[in-house]
C-alpha cells in the first residue's frame, strides 16, 4: 500500500518565485527564488535566470523539502 | 648580463660585470610591477646587457589570493563541474574529514565561478569522429550572456579536443566575433595532453596569465628599450628554463612560478664548474625551506606543477619540496609546555623581535642573534641594527616551564632538525644514498642553520655557494632556452603502430623548427614520452627515447627503455607485458649566456686569519670561545676549524664545532666533518 499519493505530473519542477531585482553581474531582470542542493547541502537561492549568478544564497534545511516526522512534534508533548 | 626576481615584498636585481655581481633590491609595486623592474634596471644601468632574464612570482601570488581578471570557462555540456572536482584526490589528512573542502573548489574559492562556466553542445569522441556537431547558435548564445557579464578572457576546452582541434578552433572564432578584444585560450593549442582535468586547469590559468602579463610585458620591453637595452628578454618557466618573452606570452601558463627552479639550475650550474653532480639543494628562506634534487648533474622535473593541493597544470616543473622551518620561523609553546618552530612565520612584516618593527614573538633567528652568531651592527649589509635586548625578551616572555637557555638552544635544534627531516624525506623518496650527495645551502639564511645538518645526517658535505642570498637570482643566469612542444595520442607500442609514434614525433619536431627558424638549425632535438604498461592509469614520465630513427628494428630500444625507466621509479619490472605511449615530447635546448665562473689555481689548504674573536652561548654547556672570519678575504684553499663564523655582506655561515670549512676554487665554501 502506497502512504503518499502518486505523482500526476510526468516530471517535478521546483517552483521558481520571481523577485524584483536586476542582476548585478549582467543586468538580467528576471531573478528567481528557489532551492538548490549544492556542496555544503541545500540552499535558499536567489539567482539570475540568464547567467545564472546568485544574488542570494543562505542556508536552508540540511535534508532540503523532507521533514523527519519526530521533530514535527512539539518539544512539550514528547 | 641581469637577472630580476620579482617577489611580492622585493624585487631583486642581479646584474655581473666582468664576474663581479652588483645588486640591489626594489619593493615591489602592485600598482606598477614593470615600474619596480625597470627602476631596478636603471640603477645598476642595464644599457649594453645582452641579456634580461626575469621571474616572477606576480601570477602564483595573483592566483594563492584569487586576485584575478573575470573569465569565463567554456567546455563540453555536461562537464562544467570539471574544474570543482579535479582529479578528485584527497590528501592524506583529509581522508577522514566530512568537512575537507577542495581550496578551488564551489564551496571555496574557484577560479572560475560556476555561473561562468557554461556548457556548449558538440561532442567529439576519442577517436575524433563527431559525435554531435557544434551548435553555434546555442554558443552564440553563451557567449553573449559571459559579454554582458563583462569577462575579461575565455578558457575553451572541450573533452577530446586533444585529438581532433576543429570545435575549439570555430569557437575561438565565434569569441572573436561576439566579444572581440576578449583573450582567449583553448586547450588543443595551450597543453594538447590527454585528461580533461588538467588540460582545464591549465588552459584556464593560461588564459589568467595572458590578462596579466601581456601589457606588462610589453610595457617592460619598451621601458627597458628606454633605458638603452637592446639585447634579449627572456621570462624564465617552472622549470627556470629560459623563454623569449614573446614566445613565453604564446602559452604564459609556462612561467607561473620559476623562483625555487632557479636555485636548483643554480646549483647545477656551480655544481658542473666544481665537480659535483649529485646535489641536495636547500633554499633557506624566511618562512620555509625548498628543497630539490640533481641526480647526475639533472634536476628533477615533473610534467605537472601543482600550485595548491590538486590545482594542477600541465608544466614541466623543477620537483620542490617545502618545509615551514626558515629565519623567520616563528618559536611558540605546545599545549604541554615544550618549545615549537614553524610553521608559521614573522614574514617580513614585522619580522623577528629583533629587527624592532613590532614582532613580539621570538623567532629563529632570534635565537641565533642570541647565540652571538648574527652580527647585531652588519646584519643586511649594515642596512639596519638588530636588537638582542627585543629577541631577550620575547624569549623570556615564553610561557613555558622550559629554562631560558633551553629555549634557544632547542628552537636551533628543531629548525636545523625540520629542515635536515625534509632533506632526508626528499633522498628518500628518490631512492638515492645520502653519503653519495652535497647539501648546497643557499638563501640569506641557509649557511647559518644549514651546517649543522651535518650532526644529523651522513651527507658528503655542505656547500655554501659564493653570494647564497643571491644564488636563486644568479640561478636565472645560469640556464639555457628550451623550447618544447608536446602531445597526447593512446597508442599501444608494436610493429603496426611504430610508424604512428615515428608520425608523431616528425610532426612535432618540424613544427618547432619552424617555429623557432635559424636558430634552431643544427641543434638536436630530445625527444621523450610519457608511457605505462597496458591496463595501468599513470604514466612514467620523460623515458627518453634513444637518438635515431623510429621503426620497427629500434622498437625494442623504445620498449626497452621504459621498462629500464620503470624499473629505476618502482624497482621491479614487467617485460612481458606491452607498453603504452600517451604523451610524447620534443625539446630544442639553444645555449645562452651564463655567468661564468672562474675557478681559481687549486691550493694546498692553509689556516686563514681570523678578523676577531667572538663568545658563543647556547652552544654548549658552558659558552665557548670561537674566531669570525670575513669571507671576501678567504682565498682558495684557506682553512676555518668549528667553533667558528664567516661573515659576508649579506650572509652569514655559522660553522659548529666539530666541522672544518674550506674555500673552493671559486669561492665556495666547502664544510666537513673532522671528528668522524
Amino acid at each position: 500500500m502506497q502512504t503518499f499519493p502518486r505523482p500526476r505530473e510526468e516530471r517535478l519542477y521546483v517552483d521558481r518565485k520571481p523577485v524584483a531585482a536586476i542582476c548585478p553581474e549582467c543586468g538580467g531582470s528576471d531573478i528567481r527564488a528557489y532551492r538548490v542542493l549544492s556542496e555544503g547541502g541545500w540552499w535558499n537561492a536567489e539567482k539570475c535566470q540568464d547567467c545564472l549568478a546568485s544574488l542570494s544564497r543562505t542556508p536552508a534545511p540540511a535534508l532540503g523539502s523532507y521533514v523527519p516526522l519526530g521533530t514535527t512534534v512539539p518539544r512539550t508533548a514528547r | 648580463m641581469f637577472g630580476v626576481d620579482v617577489g611580492g615584498t622585493f624585487t631583486d636585481v642581479v646584474a655581473i660585470r666582468d664576474g663581479k655581481v652588483q645588486v640591489t633590491k626594489v619593493p615591489s609595486s602592485r600598482v606598477d610591477p614593470a615600474g619596480s623592474v625597470v627602476e631596478g634596471a636603471r640603477r645598476l644601468g642595464v644599457a649594453g646587457s645582452p641579456v634580461f632574464n626575469h621571474a616572477s612570482t606576480m601570477g602564483l601570488n595573483a592566483v594563492l589570493e584569487r586576485r584575478l581578471p573575470k573569465i569565463g570557462f567554456l567546455t563540453t555540456e555536461g562537464f562544467r563541474d570539471i574544474l570543482d572536482r579535479g582529479t578528485v584526490h584527497r590528501p592524506l589528512d583529509a581522508q577522514t574529514d566530512p568537512s575537507w573542502r577542495r581550496s578551488f573548489g564551489d564551496a571555496a574559492r574557484p577560479l572560475v565561478p560556476r555561473y561562468l562556466r557554461r556548457g556548449i553542445r558538440e561532442r567529439k569522441t576519442a577517436r575524433g569522429e563527431t559525435l554531435f556537431p557544434l551548435d553555434e547558435a546555442q554558443a552564440r548564445h553563451e557567449l553573449e550572456i559571459l559579454g554582458r557579464t563583462g569577462v575579461q578572457g575565455i578558457a575553451i576546452c572541450l573533452i577530446n579536443a586533444y585529438v581532433d582541434p576543429e570545435h575549439e578552433l570555430r569557437l575561438k572564432e565565434l569569441v572573436h566575433e561576439v566579444l572581440p578584444g576578449v583573450e582567449v585560450s583553448i586547450s588543443s593549442a595551450t597543453s594538447p595532453l590527454a585528461k580533461e582535468y588538467e588540460r582545464a586547469s591549465t588552459t584556464v590559468i593560461d588564459v589568467i596569465m595572458k590578462l596579466l602579463f601581456s601589457d606588462y610585458a610589453k610595457q617592460l620591453d619598451t621601458d627597458l628599450g628606454g633605458l638603452g637595452f637592446d639585447g634579449q628578454l627572456n621570462f624564465a618557466d617552472c622549470a627556470a628554463n629560459l623563454l623569449p618573452w614573446e614566445e613565453a606570452l604564446e602559452r604564459p601558463f609556462r612561467i607561473l612560478f620559476a623562483g625555487p627552479a632557479a636555485g636548483t639550475v643554480s646549483s647545477g650550474h656551480l655544481g658542473a664548474v666544481i665537480g659535483r653532480r649529485n646535489i641536495l639543494c636547500a633554499d633557506v628562506g624566511g618562512t620555509s625551506t625548498d628543497v630539490s634534487i640533481i641526480v647526475d648533474g639533472k634536476p628533477f622535473v615533473q610534467n605537472t606543477f601543482e600550485i595548491e593541493h590538486d590545482l594542477i597544470i600541465n608544466a614541466l616543473s623543477t620537483e620542490v619540496s617545502s618545509v615551514g622551518a626558515g629565519g623567520g620561523s616563528l618559536v611558540t609553546v605546545s599545549p604541554s609546555g615544550g618549545i615549537l618552530v614553524g610553521p608559521g612565520s614573522a614574514g617580513a612584516e614585522p619580522g623577528p623581535a629583533c629587527y624592532g618593527r613590532g614582532g613580539t614573538q621570538p623567532t629563529v633567528t632570534d635565537a641565533v642573534l642570541l647565540m652571538g652568531v648574527l652580527d647585531p651592527h652588519g646584519f643586511a649589509g649594515g642596512e639596519f641594527e638588530l636588537d638582542a635586548a627585543a629577541s631577550e625578551r620575547a624569549f623570556a616572555e615564553l610561557d613555558t616551564p622550559v629554562p631560558f637557555e633551553e629555549r634557544i638552544r632547542t628552537t636551533y635544534r628543531l629548525a636545523v632538525a625540520h629542515m635536515a627531516e625534509e632533506i632526508l624525506n626528499v633522498a628518500v623518496r628518490h631512492g638515492v644514498d645520502i653519503r653519495d650527495f652535497s647539501l648546497m645551502a643557499y638563501g640569506a639564511a641557509g649557511g647559518m642553520l644549514l651546517p649543522a645538518a651535518l650532526d644529523l645526517l651522513p651527507l658528503k658535505e655542505v656547500i655554501i655557494p659564493p653570494h647564497p642570498g643571491l644564488f636563486s637570482a644568479i640561478g636565472l643566469l645560469s640556464t639555457d632556452q628550451v623550447y618544447y612542444e608536446s602531445e597526447s595520442a593512446y597508442v599501444v607500442f608494436g610493429p603496426d603502430t611504430i610508424d604512428d609514434v615515428a608520425a608523431v614525433y616528425d610532426r612535432m619536431e618540424a613544427k618547432l623548427r619552424e617555429r623557432l627558424g635559424g636558430i634552431a638549425e643544427g641543434l638536436p632535438v630530445r625527444r621523450s614520452f610519457d608511457g605505462r604498461l597496458v591496463g595501468q592509469s599513470w604514466e612514467i614520465p620523460f623515458v627518453q627515447i634513444p637518438a635515431g630513427p623510429i621503426t620497427g628494428e629500434t622498437l625494442s630500444e623504445l620498449v626497452t627503455a621504459f621498462h629500464d625507466a620503470y624499473e629505476a621509479r618502482n624497482g621491479n619490472r614487467f617485460d612481458t607485458i606491452p607498453v603504452e605511449g600517451v604523451t610524447y615530447r620534443v625539446e630544442l635546448v639553444v645555449p645562452a649566456e651564463k655567468v661564468d665562473y672562474r675557478p681559481a689555481p687549486e691550493a694546498e689548504p692553509f689556516p686563514a686569519s681570523p678578523e676577531g674573536a667572538l663568545t658563543l652561548s647556547y652552544v654548549a654547556a658552558e659558552p665557548v670561545q670561537a674566531e669570525w672570519f670575513s669571507r671576501e678575504k678567504l682565498t682558495t684553499g684557506a682553512t676555518v676549524t668549528g667553533p667558528a663564523v664567516i661573515r659576508e655582506q649579506l650572509s652569514t655561515t655559522y660553522v659548529p664545532p666539530g666541522q672544518q670549512a674550506v674555500i673552493g676554487r671559486v669561492g665556495e665554501i666547502i664544510i666537513t666533518e673532522v671528528t668522524k
